[in-house]
């Protein structure tokens, strides 16, 4: 915890109201959701970039020879086209829910900045709300 | 007369108690003159418990999140099958509408071929027939075999109540992690307001004491 020097310290003490509390609250439940958001979203992110490089190598692939396309946690042997196919759904699937989630975490951010502009207008210096 | 338990009675959403809000400090601790340490240590033994129920649902989360994935998959590969077989059923009913696959080599009537895990890093080569039926593992040493269809069905249900399930704990988390900032915030407020009132306190004495020496010597 951080000790303030005695003049720097509000001599009002301006006092934390129940509206200020919810506010704090607020601003809590949003930095752990934005965490566990930011998770998903690099984790969606990697999974992208592994498709799109299985998209690449597809291209350059025989034509003749099956494609091992991984399903669950087996290996299914299927032509070129049909694999190519699945990747394409397998890319917009995810492309939704990648978009989704950052609506989401840019939503979340917004209404953090929000927050964080009037609790430091009333507390200033007292109060700390970055990492 | 400070209660051993800050928390109230209210309980949240599931009996995670609630923290109740300090209005104004002084009041809270029962005028000037209150001593901190059975708030103080109240507040902080509340803390802690919040703490642990935190890590206890954090946990319970994340095997659920485990969990999920795993359903997807096996889902998948039943939908693979099922979508394979459909396929073949229809080819067999009109073979002169071939357009919906025509430019590929009907796989569906090859047997399907897979690649699956032995070991770790050991792989086998396995011809699955034809088949409407799956066995699915339910856990406990039970595996039962179901029509696709139903198979498809139950994973799909299973999924929905895991990701509920976990909905609901990142609900009761939240509500948590709420009440826990609360009374941090209560603890730091308790403790300031006591700051405050040493330093008032002392200021108070030094000016008693200079004016009685200044009397004296005076």
């Amino acid at each position: 915890m951080r000790m303030i020097e005695q003049d720097q310290e509000n001599d009002d003490s301006t006092e934390v109201t129940w509206e200020d509390q919810q506010k704090i609250n607020s601003f809590s439940k949003l930095n752990t959701r934005m965490k566990g958001f930011e998770a998903k979203v690099d984790a969606g992110k990697q999974e992208k970039e592994a498709l799109d490089d299985l998209s690449t190598e597809l291209e350059l692939a025989d034509e003749d020879e099956p494609v091992l396309y991984k399903i669950g946690e087996t290996y299914v042997h299927m032509s070129l086209p049909r694999a190519l196919k699945r990747l394409e759904k397998d890319q917009t699937d995810l492309d939704v829910r990648l978009t989704k989630l950052s609506e989401s975490a840019q939503q979340c951010e917004a209404d953090m900045k929000q927050l964080k502009v009037a609790l430091y207008a009333k507390f200033g210096s007292a109060i700390n709300l970055d990492e | 007369m400070a209660s051993s338990s800050v928390l109230s009675e209210e309980r949240g959403a599931r009996g995670i108690p609630k923290a109740p809000f300090i209005e104004d400090v002084e009041k809270y601790l029962g005028g000037a003159d209150a001593e901190i340490e059975g708030p103080l240590k109240a507040i902080q033994d509340a803390i802690s418990k919040y703490r642990y129920m935190d890590s206890n649902l954090n946990q319970r989360r994340l095997s659920l999140e485990e969990k999920i994935p795993d359903i997807q998959k096996t889902l998948s590969m039943v939908e693979y099958l099922q979508e394979r077989r459909e396929g073949k059923t229809s080819q067999s009913e009109d073979d002169l509408e071939d357009d919906l696959e025509d430019e590929e080599p009907t796989s569906s009537s090859k047997p399907l071929k897979t690649t699956f895990e032995l070991n770790d890093t050991l792989f086998a080569e396995a011809e699955l027939e034809d088949t409407d039926t799956v066995y699915l593992w339910l856990g406990a040493n039970v595996m039962l075999s179901y029509k696709l269809p139903a198979a498809i069905q139950l994973l799909r249900s299973k999924l929905e109540a895991a990701e509920t399930n976990v909905a609901s704990l990142t609900e009761d988390l939240e509500f948590l992690r709420e009440q826990l900032t609360m009374m941090e915030v209560n603890m730091a407020r308790v403790y300031n307001w006591d700051v405050r009132r040493r330093r008032e306190r002392r200021i108070a004495e030094e000016k008693g004491g200079k004016s009685t020496s200044e009397k004296e010597g005076g």
